[in-house]
């Protein structure tokens, strides 16, 4: 057996107490040899085996992760493979992005009868690691920080909102204002150039409001805490889908919240404006045209056309209308049906394991661990309670260290996983512009590829994925180890 | 910490391929371990004495014992611990047996991997704390799903040992299978009257209550504490008041109503009990075929009825019942053996089932008693059986032997010769299996002392000849040739399945199945009667294929199990369960979404929406800890920090 030979590889083994850890046993019973590399943890059930655990195996040091338990229809628990099969292939499909082999992981099925089975798939799966070799470790890349340009094609014209109906919203927030305890939308900021968040009690509030692609925030990441209480909030399309997949998850009650909508024509890449624009001491104008901005600092002016300067999630944005909404103004241009790549992701799928691998080296270096990614998501919804900032559980240490960083966004992203709408907010927030973003669109797109085109946030009625489960699922095609 | 640490040598078993000694000796250097050792054989009880010795005189508050499978031995090392004055779960288990020394070579390798295993098991026990278990009330009641004799047997045992029984059956008369059987292998005993004292002591006992016609719809619960809902189908006839005298059966003008319980070898009446030894005797009416409940007009059963027990206008009803234990007991059904086109696919009347042979065989059968086949009602002079028809055929995805089809061929031989003297009879098998008490002779008999002709092969195809008669073709495996058999009857054993609905009973029982719907025991060879959720055990061929001796065996060891279970006032729960840390609970609701036992309600804490694990539902799968975000809910003993610390344990670069 030539896999014993050589120098043992670090691999780590989740085996259900009932079926594959009891498969293992009949395999040691019946003396089936087997190659050393494995170690293996006992855990109840494979839906135990939060994919985090495999992910923490491979960052820190481990050579290949195999999960294994009851065959569907078999569990003890009635359900939890059935979980676990969704949640971990959603995990094999991630690994790539962050310039992991996917061979590198495995989960199958071994009864406790199967010992025989079990001494095969430990073989095959020791070989095919071998064959991968050592994993290489992320701190071992050199740091790639170029980053080459990315792809902008939009599904439709994007513009700077300028037709949009804002004297009507306002009136209708007017209206309904004595009702609410507070309407969320945007104002202007430190200048013409920049929008924050408004939050509109008094009548006279509502002037304040403002349109247009400078109203970058998710007005929705602020709903949960007015949970309770009557509350209306303006959104754009991909705000609106953040308000769903809260209403989805019970974090806001329908009743309390208005909803006021606008057909959003895109908003800019204020990462990218901020950068053309320089060190400006102030912002003399800021003039729209139907395509664009005319920003003039200091005296001079810099046009950023939408269709250049938009934010990367609005080029494929399919929902520039609300999906859900009370009120609504205003109509949007048509939008071509097709699957496209977000470009942070197609910039991702270009790149070789090995690039992506000193891609996130380079990127995450410059991470702060300022958590503003987290802050800025309508969907981390933990608050206080983020497993970053914990002992009980100790998901992570405080090192700063580029492993711990990216260990960060891979659990903000698995917590994620069939829920986040792509908004963008974490990447958005991001005060040295790293593109997170990419992480949560790769697992959108193995959700959407899995469960039949499912996105996050379009119906409040829909189950997320990863919350329920298939007896057969069509387009999960498990490894055999025939 | 102080950890004790014991790296079992199991004589040679694991002593032989890795140095104990040493990866004792490592141990030692392992963070909080204040003694390591390497007894000879641990489990024994010098060895378990010693293991509580340590604890005293090191101050130990924590033992990993590194031998064999935890799944072996974790409970009599928990006692152990025990014993000594620690809590059973500060104790760990690292198995170097089954895992490294048996399956492994190379003894320096399989040191450095059970040292490895053994720091796991530190690490773990590091995060460990103590945990309690809860007692609960036991329902000392038991509910019997199926009236087959194994269900039957698991009843009278369980009512004879004091346990008030609710016994829930499908059809309208109890007995099973068993009750269509005309003789009984290997003595020809007569079937009805070897059961039939069977039933009426389930009529008869005080304790036993008996829902016919009726089915389990929902179950909820755990161990001790179930409820069942039973929905009883309408039968439209007040049972309360019939007396089962037949009037109405005799009267009844729907005389063309299938019949079922005689396997369709003839008709019956729309209002109809079963056979005469049914129990409950009660009548029932078809609705399909009955004239007044299709057609609105007849009623003549209603005028003739001396208790006027019919009620047309009788609904369906469900009932609650609360027991502490369920015995599953649901039987097989024949497979629909028309996907073999090549015997007719059930388009010749005279190629029938054996268990319609068994109808045609029984006295209280559509023939009463006199072997006649179907076509034209004559008495058949050559009969041919054949075995494994969908038994041990990997072609129609029926790979498994239906166990009992051997014996009753041989039976059914003996019987053809019984009622026709003259009679010819052929049987074409594939093996004969016949491994039980007096089986084999039988078998002998059949064809020594009554003249049954065995032919080893396969029957390739069934047609008529055209005069009223079949061509059996096939091989003759022995003897190298073809045979052609001019039959007047073909008798086919067709192979079994489990019962219609097993597969979605099982879901509420929450218990497995394997490939073909069987229910799976705890363990093949020693939990044979258990299953993985407590307090449910199997009785029958729901479990597998047996024969009446078996099922009977296992219904006794069915009611065995539940009234050992019930010989306790009060069971305790296992504390490895989840529990949730109400402060980082935001309400989510995705463990409540996600748990497949609905273990998880919301509670109200200071105005607060928070999630809350109901101790005694939570089967300890770690579903939602694993489902929620905030790490607020953690099943004990495999928290994220546990398993984090293993983790850590075996990946530290």
């Amino acid at each position: 057996m030539s896999v014993l030979d050589g120098k043992e590889l670090r691999i780590v083994g989740f085996l259900c107490n009932w079926c594959s850890y009891g498969g293992a046993d009949t395999a040691g019973v019946a003396r089936a040899t087997q190659p050393t590399d494995l170690r293996i943890i006992r855990v109840p059930c494979s839906g135990r085996v939060d994919p985090l655990f495999v992910l923490k195996a491979l960052f820190n040091g481990a050579d290949g992760v195999l999960v294994s338990g009851c065959h569907p229809r078999d569990c003890h628990y009635a359900a939890g493979n059935f979980y676990a099969r969704r949640r971990l292939e959603i995990l094999k499909r991630f690994l790539p992005v962050l310039g992991i082999d996917e061979r590198r992981f495995a989960y199958t099925w071994v009864s406790a009868a199967e010992g025989q089975r079990w001494q095969h798939v430990v073989t095959a799966f020791t070989r095919q690691i071998h064959e991968l070799g050592p994993a290489p470790r992320l701190e071992d890349a050199e740091p790639l920080l170029k980053v080459a340009d990315m792809a902008l094609t939009a599904l439709r014209p994007l513009g700077s909102g300028q037709s949009a109906a804002l004297d009507e919203l306002k009136a209708a927030i007017r209206s309904k204002l004595p009702e609410l305890d507070c309407v969320i939308g945007w104002q202007q900021g430190r200048d013409a150039a920049h929008h924050v968040p408004l939050f509109m009690r008094k009548p006279e509030d509502v002037d304040k409001l403002v349109w247009g692609p400078f109203n970058v925030n998710n007005p929705a990441v602020y709903l949960p805490s007015f949970k309770g209480k009557k509350v209306g909030v303006v959104v754009k399309g991909c705000d609106a889908r953040s308000v769903v997949e809260l209403l989805q998850e019970n974090l806001i009650r329908r009743e309390d919240v208005t909803i006021f909508s606008m057909p959003c024509e895109g908003t800019l890449d204020m990462g990218r404006v901020d950068q053309a624009l320089g060190r400006y001491t102030a912002i003399d104008q800021v003039a729209y045209d139907e395509a664009g901005v005319t920003i003039t600092a200091d005296g001079r002016a810099q046009r950023f056309c939408m269709a250049d300067w938009a934010q990367g999630k609005c080029y494929g944005c399919a929902t520039p209308s609300a999906v859900l909404t009370d009120e609504s103004f205003g109509a949007s241009a048509p939008v071509e049906a097709k699957a496209t790549t977000p470009p942070e992701l197609a910039m991702l799928d270009a790149m070789s394991l090995e690039e992506r691998r000193a891609f996130w080296r380079g990127q995450m270096e410059r991470c702060l661990r300022c958590y503003a990614c987290r802050n800025a998501c309508p969907l981390c919804v933990c608050r206080d309670y983020c497993v970053s900032d914990s002992r009980d559980p100790h998901w992570m240490t405080q090192e700063d260290t580029v492993k711990e960083k990216l260990f960060f966004q891979t659990i903000h992203a698995l917590h994620l996983a069939g829920r986040c709408t792509g908004c963008g907010e974490c990447q958005r927030a991001c005060p040295v512009g790293i593109p997170i973003l990419a992480l949560r669109q790769q697992i959108s797109r193995a959700v959407g590829e899995l469960f039949n085109g499912y996105a996050a946030g379009m119906n409040p009625q829909d189950v997320p994925p990863l919350l329920g489960y298939a007896v057969v699922e069509e387009n999960i095609q498990e490894q055999d180890w025939k | 910490m102080r950890i004790g640490v014991f790296v079992c040598h199991c004589g040679s078993n694991i002593g032989g391929t890795v140095d104990c000694a040493r990866v004792a000796a490592l141990a030692r250097d392992f963070p909080d371990v204040a003694y390591a050792t390497d007894p000879m054989y641990t489990c024994a009880e010098p060895g378990q004495a010693a293991i509580e010795e340590a604890i005293h005189e090191y101050r130990l508050d924590g033992v990993v014992v590194a031998s064999c499978s935890p799944r072996m031995h974790e409970p009599t090392f928990r006692r152990t611990v025990e014993r000594a004055g620690l809590n059973r779960y500060m104790f760990e288990m690292a198995n170097i047996r089954e895992h490294v020394s048996w399956i492994g070579k190379d003894k320096e390798a399989n040191t450095n991997k059970a040292a490895e295993l053994v720091r796991l098991a530190v690490e773990k026990l590091r995060h460990n704390l103590p945990l309690a278990a809860s007692q609960f009330d036991v329902n000392k009641r038991v509910l019997v799903i199926g009236g087959g004799v194994a269900g039957i047997q698991a009843a009278l045992d369980c009512a004879e040992g004091g346990i008030p029984v609710v016994l829930v059956e499908r059809e309208a008369t109890i007995g099973g299978k068993m009750a269509k059987l005309d003789k009984t292998f290997p003595t020809v005993d007569c079937s009805a009257c070897i059961l039939g004292p069977k039933m009426v002591d389930v009529a008869q006992h005080p304790k036993i209550t008996l829902y016919a016609c009726a089915e389990v719809e929902e179950i909820s619960g755990y161990v001790g504490n179930f409820t069942v809902k039973i929905r009883k189908r309408a039968t439209y006839v007040d049972w309360s008041k019939c007396t089962g005298c037949g009037a109405c059966t005799e009267k009844c003008p729907a005389k063309k109503t299938p019949d079922a319980f005689n396997e369709h070898t003839g008709t019956t009446t729309a209002i109809n009990i079963a056979f005469p030894q049914a129990i409950p005797k009660k009548a029932v009416i078809n609705a399909q075929y009955c004239r007044q409940l299709t057609k609105g007009k007849c009623g003549v059963c209603a005028k003739v009825c001396p208790t006027g027990a019919i009620n047309y206008a009788m609904q369906e009803e469900i009932v609650s019942e609360n027991v502490g234990a369920i015995v599953a007991a649901t039987g097989y059904d024949l497979m629909d053996w028309r996907v073999y086109q090549e015997y007719g696919g059930g388009v010749y009347p005279d190629v029938i089932t054996s268990l319609q042979y068994e109808r045609l065989l029984s006295a209280s059968g559509p023939t009463g008693g006199h072997v006649l086949r179907p076509s034209d009602g004559k008495e058949p002079q050559t009969v041919v059986f054949v075995q494994c028809v969908g038994s041990r055929d990997r072609s129609i995805g029926r790979p498994y032997c239906s166990g009992f089809c051997c014996m009753y061929t041989a039976k059914q031989a003996i019987l053809t010769k019984d009622h026709i003297p003259g009679a010819q009879t052929f049987v074409f098998y594939m093996d004969i299996r016949a491994p039980g008490k007096m089986y084999d002779e039988f078998v002998r008999r059949a064809s020594e002392e009554y003249g049954t002709e065995y032919i080893r092969g396969r029957v390739s195809q069934i047609y008529p000849d055209g005069q009223g008669r079949l061509v059996v073709k096939g091989a003759d495996t022995l003897l190298g040739e073809q045979v052609e058999i001019k039959a007047d009857l073909v008798v086919l054993a067709v192979g079994i399945e489990a019962s219609k609905g097993a597969v979605n009973l099982a879901e509420k029982l929450r218990i497995s199945y394997d490939n073909h719907g069987f229910f799976m025991e705890s363990h093949v060879k020693l939990r044979p009667v258990e299953t993985n959720t407590a307090g449910v055990f199997l009785a029958g061929v729901c479990q597998g294929a047996k024969d009446i001796p078996a099922s009977v065996a296992q219904g006794s060891a069915a009611a065995a199990k539940v009234l050992t279970l019930f010989a306790r006032d009060k069971l305790e729960s296992d504390p490895q369960i989840a529990q949730v840390d109400i402060r980082r609970c935001v309400a989510c609701g995705k463990c409540l979404r996600c748990c497949p036992f609905g273990a998880i309600k919301e509670t109200e804490f200071r105005g607060e929406t928070k999630a809350q694990v109901i101790a005694t539902v939570c089967q300890g799968c770690g579903l939602c800890t694993s489902t929620c975000p905030q790490g607020a809910i953690q099943l004990q003993h495999a928290t994220d920090n546990q398993i984090l610390a293993e983790v850590n344990a075996l990946c530290q670069c």
